[in-house]
């Protein structure tokens, strides 16, 4: 009897087991629990805007290993900006920033897990990303891909300390488009938008509230790769507010030709810098001028 | 012992079912496949114009909105300005949000993130916009930030009674603005009091075909506005997602209230016949040297 009961309770244990792995197509006990709202971790001692490289202020102490006539446009970018202008930073205009700039964050950060693919959501200008973990390989055909301020992005996931869990997701990015900067100062990308990005996204579960993001860019700007290592931590809320950024409501810089202006507040343009020359209004008739 | 034994079943049973269940936290069988692109469906022959609201009429008048006698003459001027070289009261030129319920017209490829406390609904059109939908089960809050995407609670319905979800319902609120149901310019009602209810559901018959039957409740109609949209899903393996940078050689330039063409020079050119240049009053008369 013992026998026969117990037969019977294991059939429809087994039963039950297999109907729920065939209905479990996505096991997210697998993956790290990334849910939740990011925002950049504040790193003591470092002031002003955010940074590209979170361990040093923004500026010089960043110490980019550009090549000479890069080295050239950055200074010539901050000249500009001291001067009132935006030098090298395209965003002023709504610009998406693109990769790397992107994972700085700005803005509140969300990541959404699946099997296929992982989004990094952003609510900046226009940054969020797709991380494709569906096995895929570069395609062969480089022109199939459009680029993009983002670039495309593959992912693989592993579990590096045998835990049974993904921990860190590698990805690798290519195929961009510019111009883009590393952050505001304009720190430049090469304008042959050859840039590889590799990261090491990583999830201690010791440590659940934060992640790490270690990114190495690959740029023809640069001497050598310039490896950072970005921090990130879940604020607490249970239901968090996410804010939406539209960049072009009530942006103020108005860019004509090479040159950038202010709206004043009664919607006129203005000068920018010192002694900045209004635009060419040639293409209006004398009676309009 | 008969008794025994099966308690000990029942035991077992549970525990593996809570191992089980701890585990599997989800089980997306219970959900409708919504994976892949999805783009609007062509619209029916004869039907003119960009992205109509309703998808089953032309644009403009042809839509024949339930609009309030205010909102008529809003969209008539609208029509008239962009008659004339104007861009009306369509934001999109400005590079302004869509928002809800306009950008469920699908100006560009949609992607659905079906997860088990939060629908995700991306589409990368003018800005990347992620609409969330919570279905957590969440009440509405008493403080929200009011939003061209509105904010969405949603619930999965299982209609057919079949074990699993098919419907998601949705309804948003909260809203800011301006925003205008189509290219039109036809204005939503600026008291931003909007409420949109959504039906999403796929196909009886074709999984690839998905339907949103949107009502629209706003103080710019007359009655509530129902519209059958549909989408369809893409076929390719790995299908391409556009990034819409609508700032990006839009040629467009808002000077205050007005609009300005940019000319390939890279100079101001006027958009409509006889458009006075911008007011130069606070540069120096100095600097009023122009750019050569």
């Amino acid at each position: 009897m013992l026998g026969r009961s117990l037969m019977a309770a294991g059939m429809l244990t087994a039963a039950l087991t297999m109907s729920c792995d065939a209905a479990r197509a996505f096991d997210e006990s697998k993956y790290p629990d990334l849910k939740g709202q990011w925002v950049r971790a504040r790193v003591p001692g470092v002031v002003g805007q955010p940074s590209y490289d979170p361990n040093h202020n923004q500026g010089k102490p960043q110490n980019p290993p550009l090549k000479p006539k890069y080295q050239a446009i950055w200074d010539a970018s901050l000249k500009d900006q001291d001067a009132g202008g935006q030098g090298g930073d395209p965003t002023y205009g709504c610009l998406a920033p693109g990769m790397p700039r992107i994972m700085v964050p700005y803005g509140d950060m969300e990541i959404v897990v699946t099997p296929e693919t992982t989004h990094i959501l952003l609510e900046h200008i226009h940054d969020s990303r797709r991380i494709y973990t569906d096995g895929r390989t570069w395609p062969k055909d480089a022109d199939s891909i459009d680029p993009t301020f983002s670039g495309y992005s593959i992912g693989k996931w592993s579990d590096t300390t045998g835990s049974g869990r993904y921990d860190t997701l590698e990805v690798e990015t290519r195929y961009f488009k510019g111009p883009r900067a590393m952050d505001a100062t304009g720190i430049p990308l090469s304008e042959d938008n050859q840039s590889v990005f590799k990261e090491k996204i990583h999830w201690d579960k010791n440590k659940p509230d934060e992640l790490t993001d270690e990114i190495t860019t690959f740029d023809n700007a640069f001497t050598q790769p310039w490896t950072v290592l970005k921090k990130y931590e879940r604020r607490k809320e249970a239901q968090p507010v996410w804010f939406e950024e539209v960049c072009t409501e009530g942006n103020q810089h108005i860019g004509i030709g090479n040159e950038v202006y202010y709206l004043s507040g009664d919607g006129k343009l203005m000068p920018a810098k010192p002694g900045q020359a209004p635009p060419d209004l040639r293409y209006f008739k004398p009676s309009q001028k | 012992m008969v008794f025994r034994s099966s308690l000990t079943a029942v035991a077992l049973m549970t525990a593996l079912l809570t191992s089980v269940g701890g585990a599997w936290a989800f089980d997306d069988a219970q959900y409708p496949n919504l994976k892949g692109q999805w783009v609007r469906a062509r619209a029916p022959a004869g039907v003119t114009g960009q992205g109509p609201f309703d998808p089953d009429k032309s644009w403009g008048r042809g839509q024949q909105a339930p609009l309030t006698a205010e909102y008529q003459k809003a969209l008539e001027a609208s029509l008239k300005d962009q008659g004339e070289g104007g861009q009306g009261g369509w934001q999109g030129g400005r590079c302004l949000a869509v928002g809800m319920p306009g950008m469920m017209t699908l100006f560009r490829p949609m992607e659905i993130i079906v997860l088990p406390e939060v629908t995700y609904i991306r589409i990368d059109h003018i800005r990347d916009s992620r609409r969330r939908v919570f279905t957590d089960g969440r009440d509405w809050p008493k403080d929200v930030q009011p939003s061209y995407d509105g904010y969405s609670i949603g619930r999965w319905l299982d209609t057919q009674r079949k074990g699993s979800f098919d419907t998601l319902e949705i309804e948003t609120r909260y809203f800011k603005g301006p925003r205008s149901f189509e290219p039109s310019g036809m204005l939503l009602h600026e008291d931003n009091e909007t409420i949109v209810k959504e039906r999403m559901y796929l196909d009886g018959s074709n999984p690839d075909l998905l339907h949103n039957d949107l009502t629209v409740i706003d103080h710019a109609l007359t009655r509530p506005w129902t519209v059958a949209k549909k989408y369809q899903r893409e076929k390719a393996k790995f299908p391409i997602w556009p990034e819409d940078m609508c700032v990006e050689g839009s040629g467009l330039v808002y000077i205050g209230d007005d609009m300005y063409f940019l000319s390939a020079d890279g100079d101001l050119m006027p958009s409509k016949k006889g458009q006075p240049a911008p007011d130069l009053t606070y540069f120096k008369p100095a600097n009023k040297q122009t750019r050569k």
